[in-house]
């Protein structure tokens, strides 16, 4: 006891009930206490009688504090590290009125259609976004992240490719190591063998079901999806592709290159990395397979009156009315995220994606030009937003010395020539001094530009209204500066 | 920009507007003090990969929330990594899976569900490489400890594994829950408890105290993480000691157990920016307080249950005529009766500005309400006076009063277009259809549009953004 207790008490805040109406409401019941209740409904075995060990209930502000002096325990610095998450400018309209937005957040999923118009619109826009990206007919509405997803299209694959007896699964070794081995603990159970080596080596046969890439690949290289898609098409297998949906503002479609499934990320479209999530992933493939995708589809319908209204579509799929015919388990997933992404796309608008995605690629060219006069070499030929380099004047240790001094997080490679690499921890291992061993690797070409995504599909919908201050997307929330390409980016991502 | 996301806002009915009394779906307050960390830039602009250094704060937050889930669940160990409730239970199966392996058991298999389970966790044993065999329920709801038994001996020397849900989807505190766990530990397999409904056990019992080696929790569900209209969630797992070398590891960070099976997730910890909102509402109620907010969310079930005693029937209830923390209503008779159907009464609900509750699960043609303990008496009556009333028009249907087809219920929701057209040719009444209670007068809900053609949907399936002209009126 204190003489001034404090007054932020929250537990009196989450129960609705105050505790002078208990007494009423027991009544009803016929009871005294909750005590009573609870010996009432609850069966005495059931009852474990052990106090928690938790403590006390902290005051509303108390906490508050508690978990700031958390957050300020993490270090916020400037990663360049790659791996499928990128630094982003959430626009503070969408922050703060989407993200940070009870009337956006709490909602349940859309299963009464007629009082969820407006997320279903938002999803909708999505789906819109993530075609014309993909250049590919039929999107769900956001998956967990992009390792589920892309095993998601390892099973879709399964399911749709001709021949029931395939068991096999290529995957190429430049993907994301996070995605490969996702990959790989769905496949287990479910008897797939997972093949993992070099696109340039992946050897189609009629045991193969399909295959998996990453579109720029891991090591931030862009290949030519074209003779892979004809190759695994003439021996009945289906591509699936993991992309960056950033790049695809840049690159051809997946799609239009033969990939039958694309998934990826939508993280870089405005949703902080927050140490890996929640973001929301995304799938779309051809409009034959419509009927095995997994997850949820947002499609228009009519309502009594005639006039256009949003639904889920496809309900039938679910594992909620198939049960143990079910395919995927997939239920939640990331709806309040992809809105954020699709309100991104619908912010910046088509021009203003492209200046982004341009803005980059311009960028990490221009770095990389600095970098060959200053004696690294990058071997990229087709690139969008990181280099790997090597053979430079400094040795890896001395480049992450360096780096770390100016708190910057480069994505350091195992497959050093130097000798340093020894002592570091081998997964995260430094160079850009090291070069990557094979040649058969490289990049065969750049794909053709195409143009941006097209424009948004319902008359009120905004266009940007504001032309540059808020196009820069390459920086962390922390850091507005962090455009500047003179930072030391050795690879990874937005410059 | 921000006219337009509102305008979208508004066409949306969430928690900012009324109760959503969604069954098994556990809709309580989202804390906006539980909110605000989440964009914080010490939280949110974390690369997943920094070196551990860079994230001492993340890591004092998971291994204080492991802990904590640790001790309400009665177990050893956690894992943060799956990223929802589906994903828990492919997770906690592959944990099962591994531990048979490493046991030298490779061909237990074979995974028993009953019947009233929820739909994911057939589809996650599939997943997981595991045969499907479904356990009778008998007629008030509970697994048929008989039937379990006869397929736990059948299957004994393939058994792996027991998915139970737990109070039961039907709302229930089965009475046999231990008797249950040990008949399946007789045969060797091991007992997965769906975390679904912890919110009715949280202070007062726990999975690891009723026999279960390895649970799920929801953090979108008892823990506060919002619903965010369908995603994002959090599934993470915690299971007994002899399971804990096997939870998941990561290729790219040092976590799991010693024997870790693969990643489930792409990120080590799966969504670690939502994970201060459970950590909030953990520290900030305490061990008192998660105990009182299970125990009012059993009574403001039963509050609700008994409200609408003598109007709905409760389908089922415990053996001494309580439930747990929901109540599934019975609106079955009502289609011989009036013609009238689940979804008609849930659509009608959206006229007196409410979400339906869940509808048709885990019975077909019922409604199943939970109003968590958040939902204030006041609230609580006024959902209770808007069933009463739309009973009330059912009986109108019934008595011949009110044209079948022709009647609020049928017609629901009702649009403010619709209401206030020039020609208005129904058997009610423009007041009745709009404003059926008193506070819809104070506080209207306008549903955007009228009842959705799902047929006409998925037979011309649309999927992308219409062109504009759709739009033209």
């Amino acid at each position: 006891m204190t003489a001034f207790p404090r007054t932020d008490d929250f537990v009196s805040r989450h129960l609705g009930p105050r505790r002078a109406q208990y007494g009423e409401m027991l009544g009803l019941l016929g009871l005294d206490s909750l005590g009573d209740l609870v010996a009432r409904a609850m069966p005495a075995r059931i009852l474990s009688g052990r106090e928690l060990g938790l403590d006390h209930a902290h005051g509303e502000q108390q906490v508050l504090e508690e978990l700031a002096s958390i957050a300020a325990e993490n270090r916020v610095w400037r990663s360049y590290l790659g791996l499928g998450y990128h630094g982003t400018r959430t626009p503070p309209v969408i922050l703060r009125n989407v993200l940070e937005n009870p009337g956006w957040y709490t909602q349940y999923t859309p299963y009464q259609a007629e009082i969820s118009q407006g997320r279903m619109e938002a999803l909708l826009t999505f789906q819109t976004m993530v075609l014309d990206l993909t250049g590919l007919e039929i999107a769900n509405a956001s998956l967990l992240d992009e390792a589920t997803a892309a095993a998601e299209a390892m099973a879709l694959a399964h399911r749709v490719a001709k021949g029931k007896d395939r068991g096999r699964f290529l995957v190429s070794d430049a993907c994301h190591p996070q995605t490969i081995e996702v990959v790989r603990t769905r496949a287990e159970p479910l008897g797939f063998e997972v093949a993992v080596g070099p696109v340039a080596d992946f050897a189609f046969d009629d045991e193969v079901f399909g295959c998996l890439v990453q579109y720029p690949d891991t090591h931030c290289r862009v290949a030519d999806l074209r003779g892979l898609c004809e190759r695994a098409h003439a021996a009945g297998a289906l591509v699936a592709c993991a992309a960056d949906p950033l790049a695809l503002v840049l690159l051809e479609a997946p799609g239009r290159l033969g990939a039958d499934i694309v998934v990826g990320n939508t993280q870089r479209f405005g949703v902080p990395m927050g140490l890996g999530g929640p973001h929301a992933a995304y799938m779309a493939t051809r409009d034959e397979y419509k009927r095995q995708i997994p997850g949820r589809i947002i499609g228009v319908s009519v309502d009594a009156d005639g006039r256009p209204a949003l639904r889920l579509s496809l309900q039938t799929r679910e594992q909620h009315i198939r049960r143990e015919k079910a395919t995927s388990n997939i239920c939640t997933a990331q709806v309040l995220l992809a809105i954020m992404a699709s309100m991104y796309a619908v912010w910046h608008g088509p021009e203003g994606l492209r200046a982004i995605a341009e803005r980059i690629r311009g960028q990490v060219g221009a770095l990389g030009e600095a970098l060959r006069r200053l004696g690294w070499r990058s071997e990229e030929e087709a690139f969008f937003d990181g280099l790997e380099l090597s053979g430079g004047p400094l040795d890896q240790a001395e480049v992450r010395r360096r780096a770390e001094a100016k708190e910057i997080n480069l994505r350091y490679l195992a497959r050093a020539r130097c000798r340093s690499t020894s002592t570091r921890p081998s997964r995260t291992a430094t160079s850009p001094t090291s070069t990557r061993s094979s040649a058969a690797t490289r990049p065969t070409s750049t794909s053709p530009p195409r143009p941006a995504a097209s424009g948004p599909c319902r008359p009120g919908w905004p266009a940007r209204t504001r032309s540059s201050r808020t196009r820069c997307s390459t920086g962390t929330a922390a850091r507005p500066r962090c455009c500047a390409t003179s930072t030391g980016c050795s690879r990874g991502t937005s410059a | 920009m921000l006219r337009y996301l509102n305008r979208l806002q508004q066409r949306d009915l969430s928690l900012t507007t009324s109760m959503i009394p969604l069954g098994s779906c556990t809709m309580k307050l989202n804390a906006t003090s539980e909110m605000i960390p989440v964009t914080w830039p010490g939280f949110a602009a974390l690369h997943p990969f920094v070196p551990a250094d860079q994230r001492r704060g993340y890591d004092r937050l998971f291994a204080t929330l492991e802990a904590w889930l640790c001790d309400l669940t009665g177990f050893a160990a956690c894992s943060l990594q799956p990223n929802a409730g589906s994903q828990g239970e492919f997770t906690g199966l592959l944990v099962i899976r591994a531990w048979h392996r490493a046991n030298g058991q490779e061909q237990r298999d074979v995974c028993l569900i009953p019947g009233s389970a929820h739909g994911t966790n057939p589809a996650s044993a599939m997943m997981a490489g595991m045969q499907v065999v479904v356990v009778r329920c008998d007629d008030d709801g509970n697994i048929d400890l008989g039937d379990l038994r006869a397929k736990a001996a059948q299957h004994a020397d393939r058994l792996a594994a027991l998915m139970v849900t737990y109070p039961s989807t039907h709302g229930v505190f089965e009475e046999g829950i231990r008797d249950i766990c040990d008949a399946v530990h007789e045969h060797g397999g091991q007992v997965y408890l769906d975390g679904a409904n912890l919110n009715a056990l949280v202070g007062l019992s726990s999975p690891g105290f009723l026999g279960a080696d390895v649970c799920h929790l929801n953090l979108h569900k008892t823990f506060c993480i919002p619903h965010g209209g369908g995603g994002p969630g959090m599934g993470p797992i915690c299971v007994a000691a002899h399971l804990a070398p096997f939870l998941p590891g990561h290729p790219l960070v040092a976590t799991g157990g010693d024997k870790a099976i693969g990643p489930v997730s792409a990120a080590p910890w799966g969504s670690p920016a939502i994970l201060p909102i459970s950590w909030a509402y953990v520290r900030m109620m305490g061990r008192e307080g998660l105990r009182e907010a299970t125990e009012v969310a059993i009574l403001n079930a039963n509050y609700v249950a008994r409200r609408l005693h003598g109007h709905y029937d409760v389908l089922y209830k415990g053996p001494e005529g309580f439930v747990a923390h929901e109540c599934i209503l019975d609106t079955r008779p009502f289609k011989a009766s009036a013609g009238i159907e689940a979804v008609d009464i849930a659509k009608r609900l959206m006229d007196y500005g409410f979400h339906a509750p869940t509808m048709s699960f885990p019975v077909a043609g019922t409604l199943m309400v939970e109003p968590t303990e958040s939902e204030a008496k006041e609230e609580l009556d006024r959902f209770c006076d808007a069933m009463i009333a739309i009973r009330d028009e059912i009986r109108a249907v019934e008595e011949g009063r009110l044209p079948k087809g022709d009647n609020p219920l049928e017609q629901a929701p009702h649009t403010a277009a619709a209401v206030t057209a020039d020609t208005w040719d129904r058997a009610y009444t423009r007041d009745q259809a709009a404003f059926p209670a008193a506070w819809t007068r104070d506080h209207k809900y306008w549903p955007p549009v009228s009842r959705v053609n799902d047929l006409h949907g998925d037979r011309n399936l649309v999927c992308t953004c219409p062109p504009i002209e759709a739009w033209a009126e």
